[in-house]
């Protein structure tokens, strides 16, 4: 019989596997096993693993429903340890001071209800926070898969519905204003002061210690590092004959973009010598995507451009604008065909086959170009990277790369169990339990502590991960952040409206101009003395602007 | 036999007074009490939203605006001067007629192929109506995977049948969503036309045809003054039901195009969509759903109403 986790991995696995067959980017082989086994498994006791028994360290605690590793890997070792930590101590960590203080609700069979986004997301309460949290305090969970925009949507919904139907959520930095001043979320400060460890909360990387603040208070933990960094192909990069036909064309040596035009040049190049067989880049640019506005926002800055002006009018049709978007409509030339209808997934498969030398992307991008991830049955739906030795990490062209979105997890107003809510969320995010949860291959959470980078587990999961956590590390110290403020979602969605009005055929200037208007209209309507407080208080974040990273602040962290 | 004496089979005079009195209670009241549950959720699922609706017409209703201060007529004028609202409208108007006239056509053409029994007709019935059976969601994801690049197959099968290299941007650039949206929801609601129609050609009386035949009137002669006249009033049903449902176009967008490339593709349920609930500016979402609603009353009117004298005649 498959276990339960087997189960949901299974089913998880098959309708991305129905997805991938459907798109032609797997075996048919593989989809007709998985039914086979659907068939069969009722038949075949034994199959997958149990994790109970075999684990010394474990006996203290019950984890025969929490799916762990070999303890011999550097996974395992590290589950070992987060068990460790949340039992034994040390008993000023925050993950032991989470646990200790939920054991008061030990007894009163409540259920905490977890947004988190749906398919591989979701994967990771099931598999590992939620049952080992259940197993430590004895608090029930249960996880509430939402598609990503829905993360946004459907609390405020239950909000305005007064339905207190989730305690914890997963929201983007960038919503804490709108979701703070709408009431969808509280502060989370006072808990703070009573059970954080502040040395636990001096580990995260600087980028992402004030991401949560707005108005003065915390509004939630971190919790996902998605940092943009440059993954690229070294064979490609240290070709021969490639670098005398670059010297020879360009007159300058062949090697890894610096700026956004050289990016332009360098894949274009690649393309004409290399397609169809391998493409410049690949960019994930349809529609709804959120791959326009991360990239749009970070090469606009990295351009030295500014959103608005001292009267919040917006300044988007400006020459950073027009030459942000020229640069774009470049990139897209010099990529693979149907560059702009890919959305991220389909952007790693071309990556994955080997069909692209350059991508920019999340941090995941590392982990399965490695095959690190695909070892895992939850995730092996993707394709098997026919790059793995051959990956290269660096920042990206300009310099600014875009921390992307990430993830907060935040108290949801109205959560009938608050102070529980909370204390989930300081375990789960505590610096064993961070490393866990990004290391596991399956994950999309990405590292954000400097001990998850400086990590020896981590580092040992594959033969760069050590360069790639590095690299990490150093995107963060000069990354750009979302726009933090009310609006948030309306800005974005102007600039996805203009990027794709822009690939579709319209012309640069205009598409900026009619963003503008719509930024201008959307600041009217959230009120301009509002968001010129929001907009004074946002630039106040490291990563606002290119001139105001982590590094021009002189926070930066460098590791080796 | 036990003989019953009459005190045992009568009620007391009392008894019986007061069990009138139940029964004609319960038969002027009872009705009402049967009714209830439905007329309670009645109210409360359609009647109470709707007049909640007029309210947040005219009040601010904006997540991220606190408070609910009364604006007057604020909200429907932030529609009327939205040019995206228009475009919108003016698109779902377009796209509508198009489809639908393109699904009458094919819809009738198939009608008057199918109306004659053939071997393996059941199956090739079943065959053209199962897309009525697929969620629009569904279809629309199904030709999103056919359309889009560079793994859907459309361009390289497009590409084997012209012998060269074909790429088309299906789902990112104009003209070639529009030819995209108009393919999914013709092949998903043609049938809907020729299930509509071949019932009205069926129900056509057979003696028709036949004197026409001695009279020695043509093919085309018999369609123009026979099957359409007689058809008329099935194919006002069939198109004022399917315009009905074809300004509604949300799902083929949502799956496809998201409204892009910018907003070309914005229907007005699209338009509605983004505003209500992924922008949360719910005030001014009502105010154009109520635009939105006075314009197709209008047209359900005049569609209603044409319907109603072909039913007469």
């Amino acid at each position: 019989m498959m276990n339960e986790r087997e189960w949901r991995d299974f089913n998880a696995g098959l309708s991305d596997e129905v997805d991938s067959w459907l798109r032609g980017d797997t075996s048919r082989r593989t989809f007709l096993t998985r039914l086979m086994l659907m068939g069969g498994a009722a038949m075949l006791p034994g199959l997958g693993f149990t994790a109970a028994g075999s684990k010394a360290w474990a006996q203290a605690v019950d984890v025969s429903k929490v799916e762990l590793a070999d303890p011999s890997t550097p996974l395992g070792e590290a589950q070992a340890a987060a068990v460790k930590a949340s039992s034994e101590g040390p008993k000023e960590g925050s993950a032991y001071r989470a646990v200790q203080a939920a054991q008061a609700y030990k007894a009163k069979n409540i259920t905490l209800n977890l947004t988190y986004e749906a398919g591989l997301q979701a994967l990771e309460p099931k598999n590992f926070s939620g049952p080992l949290w259940q197993t430590l305090t004895g608090i029930n969970f249960n996880v509430v898969e939402l598609p990503h925009p829905d993360q946004y949507s459907k609390p405020i919904a239950e909000h305005i519905a007064d339905s207190g139907a989730y305690d914890v959520l997963d929201i983007e930095p960038a919503w804490i204003p709108a979701l703070a001043n709408g009431g969808v979320i509280l502060p989370i400060d006072d808990y703070v002061t009573k059970y954080m460890n502040k040395a636990d909360l001096d580990d995260y990387h600087p980028l992402y210690k004030s991401i949560t603040l707005y108005k003065g208070k915390r509004w939630g933990v971190f919790d996902d590092g998605d940092q943009f960094a440059l993954y690229y192909r070294k064979d490609v990069f240290e070709d021969e004959k490639l670098k005398s036909a670059y010297q020879a064309k360009f007159g300058k040596p062949f090697g890894l973009p610096k700026t956004w035009d050289e990016y332009s040049q360098v894949a274009q190049f690649i393309t004409d010598q290399l397609a169809p067989n391998v493409y410049g880049a690949a960019h994930f640019r349809k529609f709804g995507s959120p791959g326009n506005q991360f990239s749009f926002l970070q090469q606009f800055r990295a351009n030295g451009g500014k959103f608005f002006d001292a009267d919040m009018k917006a300044q988007l049709t400006t020459d950073a604008g027009v030459t942000t978007l020229d640069q774009m409509i470049a990139q897209n030339k010099a990529s693979i065909p149907g560059n702009n209808d890919l959305d991220a997934v389909a952007q790693w498969a071309a990556w994955l086959q080997g069909k692209v030398a350059m991508i920019f992307s999340w941090p995941p991008t590392g982990r399965i170009s490695s095959n690190y991830a695909q070892r895992d049955k939850a995730i092996n739906f993707i394709p098997q990277s026919s790059i793995a030795d051959k990956v290269g990490y660096a920042v990206l062209p300009g310099g600014n790369g875009e921390m992307a979105s990430g993830y907060v997890r935040a108290l949801a107003a109205g959560s009938n169990n608050e102070e529980a809510a909370y204390l989930f969320m300081q375990w789960v995010s505590a610096p064993p339990l961070s490393l866990v949860r990004t290391m596991l291959p399956y994950t999309l959470r990405d590292p954000y502590r400097l001990s998850t980078y400086k990590s020896e587990q981590y580092r040992a999961l594959w033969p760069a991960a050590k360069d790639y956590l590095i690299n990490l590390c150093e995107c963060s110290n000069n990354a750009v952040v979302d726009m933090i403020m009310p609006g948030w979602q309306d800005y974005a969605l102007s600039i996805d409206r203009m990027c794709t009005a822009v690939w579709g055929g319209e012309d640069p200037k205009s598409a900026l101009q009619k963003a503008s208007a719509e930024w201008d209209s959307t600041t009217q309507r959230l009120g301009v003395a509002a968001q010129k407080a929001a907009y004074q208080e946002f630039l106040q974040i490291p990563g606002s602007y290119a001139d105001h990273t982590i590094e021009k602040v002189g926070q930066a962290v460098h590791i080796t | 036999m036990v003989q019953l004496a009459p005190a045992d089979i009568l009620p007391p005079p009392g008894a019986g007074r007061s069990s009138r009195l139940v029964s004609a209670f319960a038969d002027r009241y009872f009705k009402w009490l049967m009714i209830a549950p439905a007329a309670i959720l009645i109210l409360a699922l359609s009647i109470y939203p709707l007049l909640f609706s007029l309210w947040v017409n005219f009040v601010n209703y904006d997540f991220q605006i606190p408070g609910h201060d009364f604006v007057g007529l604020q909200n429907f004028l932030q529609v009327i001067q939205d040019p995206l609202a228009s475009s919108a409208l003016v698109l779902t108007i377009l796209l509508s007629l198009t489809v639908v006239a393109i699904e009458f056509v094919l819809g009738l053409a198939l009608a008057l192929a199918m109306v004659r029994t053939f071997r393996g007709r059941g199956i090739v019935m079943s065959l053209l109506v199962m897309p009525l059976f697929i969620s629009p969601v569904i279809v629309g994801q199904s030709w999103a995977l056919f359309l889009q690049r560079p793994f859907g197959p459309a361009d390289y099968l497009l590409g084997q049948l012209v012998g060269h290299p074909v790429n088309i941007s299906w789902v990112g650039e104009v003209p070639w969503v529009y030819i995209a949206i108009v393919i999914a929801d013709v092949w998903q609601w043609t049938p809907f036309m020729f299930v509509i129609l071949l019932a009205g050609l069926a129900a056509i009386p057979q003696h028709l045809y036949e004197a026409a035949e001695l009279d020695g009137i043509g093919g085309l002669q018999t369609f123009v003054h026979i099957t359409l006249p007689q058809l008329a009033p099935i194919i006002t049903l069939a198109l004022t039901f399917r315009l009905l449902d074809a300004v509604k176009l949300f799902d083929i967008i949502f799956m496809l195009t998201g409204g892009g490339p910018g907003t070309a593709t914005y229907t007005a349920s699209f338009y509605l969509y983004q505003i209500g609930f992924q922008q949360f500016h719910l005030s001014i979402a009502t105010a154009g759903s109520w635009i939105f609603l006075i314009l197709l009353s209008v047209v359900i009117m005049v569609l209603v109403r044409r319907l109603l004298r072909v039913e007469a005649a």
